[in-house]
């Protein structure tokens, strides 16, 4: 599966996070393993930082 | 590594780097926020936008201390001060220390409900005030900020959708010293949030990830979500928004801003730029000094 996919499948919004594959970031068509450990980073802020 | 698709590309680690960098160093040429040899005072949180705008600068060769402040809201503060007291001293770099609590006897929890202000209000006015007063006791020729790509589209769609518009003068990324006020800058205008978590994350910057736990229910956080749903179905979107204002439509409003600056008296207590007699600032430090203090929840904090 795709990391687009999964995103679609989990309903998320591609612009408001990152995706992070065994420690190491992916963009959106990057292919995902079962093995994969995959870490969903939100990257939206509430103010300035 | 990443995809930009408001730029139709994917982008490997030293290619994207060098993205932000070439960005950043267009934003400052283009609205000439900086010259070689300024004292730079850079507003830091802990946060990834602070911290990468602060990398950013070093390494386009800009003599650049930072500010963080101690908001007193609970772990987060704590941590991210630490996440921010971190990366000055593995790159040997001065980062200036002010703590509300201590030097003007209370917390943004404390001070927002004395003045019976939403915390982000509370918080924002503090911020500005603290900022303002190191840059200029400091002697630093400006002090820039990390508001990002985000951040600007979100607080103009805020104002367009109200009609404030006396608020869309002070969108310019750039606002000259004078009136009292020192020279700020927004050197990230560019570059958006998932940008500059992905430079942090290539870079080796650890970052608080967590939101401030008084941040829930911001309605900037609402405007960035209608946002992004719009850049999801059209890439580009927040971009032409927001640098489509500044190119075509901010100049209306900016004179109307300048002098809204300088028909400004002083406070009488502190010195500041003040509407009336005594400032904003000040008005809620008389408040919120002495006041039950409030007791936060304790918070989970993710790093990155």
């Amino acid at each position: 599966m795709s990391v687009v996919k999964l995103m679609n499948r989990l309903d998320l919004n591609r612009e408001s996070v990152l995706f992070i594959r065994n420690g190491t970031l992916v963009p959106g068509d990057a292919m995902l393993d079962d093995t994969d450990e995959i870490e969903i980073r939100p990257v939206i802020s509430g103010g300035a930082a | 590594m990443i995809d930009l698709r408001r730029h139709n590309a994917n982008f490997c680690s030293e290619h994207f780097t060098k993205f932000c960098r070439d960005q950043d160093s267009r934003t400052i040429e283009e609205f000439d926020m900086l010259s070689p040899g300024d004292r730079v005072l850079v507003a830091v949180s802990g946060g990834k936008d602070s911290l990468a705008l602060w990398d950013l600068l070093i390494r386009l060769g800009y003599e650049a201390d930072g500010l963080v402040i101690g908001l007193g809201i609970g772990e987060y503060s704590q941590s991210s001060t630490g996440y921010a007291q971190r990366f000055a001293e593995a790159r040997g770099l001065n980062l200036e220390y002010v703590d509300m609590e201590q030097r003007y006897g209370f917390d943004i929890p404390t001070g927002a409900r004395a003045a019976k202000r939403a915390p982000c209000s509370a918080c924002g006015m503090s911020k500005r005030h603290v900022f303002d007063e190191v840059t200029m006791a400091g002697d630093y020729d400006v002090l820039v900020t990390g508001h990002n790509l985000d951040d600007e589209a979100a607080v103009l769609f805020g104002n367009v959708m109200h009609w404030q518009t006396e608020y869309l003068g002070r969108q310019w990324p750039v606002l000259e010293a004078g009136s009292g006020f020192p020279k700020k800058a927004k050197p990230l205008i560019r570059l958006g949030e998932r940008e500059m978590a992905a430079y942090c994350i290539v870079s080796g910057i650890d970052y608080v990830v967590e939101e401030c736990p008084m941040s829930k229910g911001n309605k900037h956080l609402g405007y960035k979500e209608v946002l992004n749903e719009m850049e999801l179905r059209q890439p580009g979107a927040k971009a032409d928004f927001y640098l489509g204002f500044l190119r075509r439509a901010a100049s209306v409003w900016r004179a109307e801003a300048q002098t809204g600056r300088s028909e400004l008296g002083r406070c009488a207590s502190c010195g500041a730029p003040a509407g009336g007699e005594i400032c904003a600032f000040c008005r809620l430090v008389e408040r919120a000094t002495g006041a039950e203090p409030v007791t936060l929840g304790p918070t989970r904090v993710r790093s990155s």
